[in-house]
């Protein structure tokens, strides 16, 4: 991945989100960590443009994230923190087909496509349930598959793992291990960063480590107590 | 909305039955010949037992609209003599089964399909944005459970807490709940690219 952010601060509503920073992401598994209200879901939302920065610039591949965003959004995936939220139609195969409409596919294209990222996560099985009937676990990969059917080239995960039972949280983080796509995961669960290359830590609005995940780890721990 | 029927009106295309809907609808209210209406409410069901009887079940486990409709055509005895209760309750009854036939032998995704085409010249004339009534239609059939369980669990805290139960508790926490659910969906739909007219917005919070 390139994600660039130049001279980049984000403040809402009086208070400052984000401090100014810029940084370059380039590795292919890179993990966001922070106490709750420290701004890791505005990072990563500017990523894909959904949050837009008040000073500086967000380059995501090449495309600036204010003035390209459909080109943004088209390249990176997002599954937001309440997976379920993101599920927009009931049944699972028809919400997984809605994200490929704008390609214009046939509809045999459209099936296939669906069938081929269900196949790979393992969930060909849930493609004609609907969302309120899945667990936690599946959810989550529903959610993923729902992103990953647009073929995006970063996927961004909002705490994938928060409030998953322990046979769910090992399913979902299996599956994060075995994605092809660059990932940024923002997350609590710490031994989910395990062996990322590249860990940011956040802390009241800025970026007070960023390095390999055992530093940053360790960092983070200290930092809290 | 679908559970596969094994019905033959599942090969039927979203548009036709939508627009028989709409026909018998109007060829309903254009009448109020109590053998007509008798002659047709017996049609329809003979129809449906003999090629959807699942959509017969359905509609019979559909009290709240069976129970509506009788109150409503008790209403009517009450008010205006039984004749037009009767005729009330055949056109809505038989008008009820078909749209239950049409629900349980359409997709959403073929019926959201539908109505987004059937909008097209809307758009054409910038009206309406046609993908974005059929996204709407969608919506609203994805999130009636979620309203439920939502509603369901403001309950169980109603209880857990012994606080009782009066709308104006239960309504606050409900409408929250489902405002924050919208943001999200709003901006998970973004997101996702799903509107193509979406523009990016300044937008953070408590993140």
């Amino acid at each position: 991945m390139q994600v660039v952010f130049n001279d980049v601060s984000v403040t809402y509503a009086g208070r400052v989100v984000l401090q100014p920073f810029s940084l370059r992401l380039t590795e292919r598994r890179i993990g966001i960590i922070g106490l709750n209200g420290s701004g890791k879901s505005t990072f990563s939302k500017m990523i894909n443009g959904l949050v837009l920065p008040d000073t500086g610039t967000v380059t995501t591949n090449g495309f600036d994230a204010r003035q390209q965003a459909h080109e943004v959004r088209a390249r990176v995936g997002y599954v937001f923190q309440h997976p379920a939220n993101q599920i927009v139609l009931p049944l699972i195969k028809d919400d997984m087909a809605l994200g490929l409409k704008r390609l214009r596919l046939t509809r045999q294209e459209e099936e296939r496509a669906v069938s081929d990222v269900a196949a790979r996560l393992g969930i060909s099985h849930l493609l004609e349930r609907r969302a309120h009937e899945l667990s936690g676990g599946e959810v989550q990969l529903a959610a993923l598959a729902s992103v990953l059917v647009g073929a995006p080239e970063i996927v961004i995960m909002d705490e994938p793992t928060n409030q998953l039972d322990l046979r769910n949280r090992n399913m979902v983080s299996r599956t994060i291990r075995s994605l092809p796509e660059d990932i940024i995961v923002i997350t609590h669960d710490l031994e989910l960063l395990s062996g990322f290359e590249r860990v940011l830590l956040f802390h009241e609005g800025r970026i007070v480590e960023d390095g390999p995940a055992e530093v940053v780890i360790a960092r983070y721990q200290e930092l809290v107590g | 909305m679908r559970t596969p029927t094994g019905s033959i009106l599942e090969c039927v295309p979203p548009a036709v039955k939508l627009a028989a809907l709409f026909s018998i609808s109007v060829l309903l209210f254009l009448t109020g010949s109590l053998t007509l209406l008798g002659s047709a409410a017996g049609t329809v069901l003979v129809l449906c037992l003999l090629f959807c009887r699942f959509a017969v079940l359905q509609w019979l486990k559909a009290w709240p609209l069976l129970l509506t409709i009788a109150a409503v055509a008790l209403w009517t005895a009450y008010n205006d003599g039984y004749q037009e209760a009767l005729v009330l309750l055949l056109r809505l009854g038989t008008l009820s089964l078909v749209a239950t036939v049409v629900t349980v032998t359409t997709s959403i995704g073929e019926f959201i399909e539908t109505v987004t085409r059937a909008a097209i010249p809307l758009e054409r004339l910038g009206i309406a944005n046609a993908r974005d009534i059929g996204l709407a239609i969608g919506l609203v059939m994805r999130f009636v459970p979620d309203v439920r369980q939502r509603y369901l669990a403001v309950v169980d805290a109603h209880r857990a807490r012994g606080l009782p139960l009066r709308p104006t508790t239960l309504i606050a926490p409900m409408v929250i709940g489902t405002l924050k659910s919208a943001d999200d969906i709003a901006d998970a739909i973004d997101a996702r690219g799903i509107r193509t007219n979406s523009h990016p917005q300044k937008r953070a919070e408590n993140a």
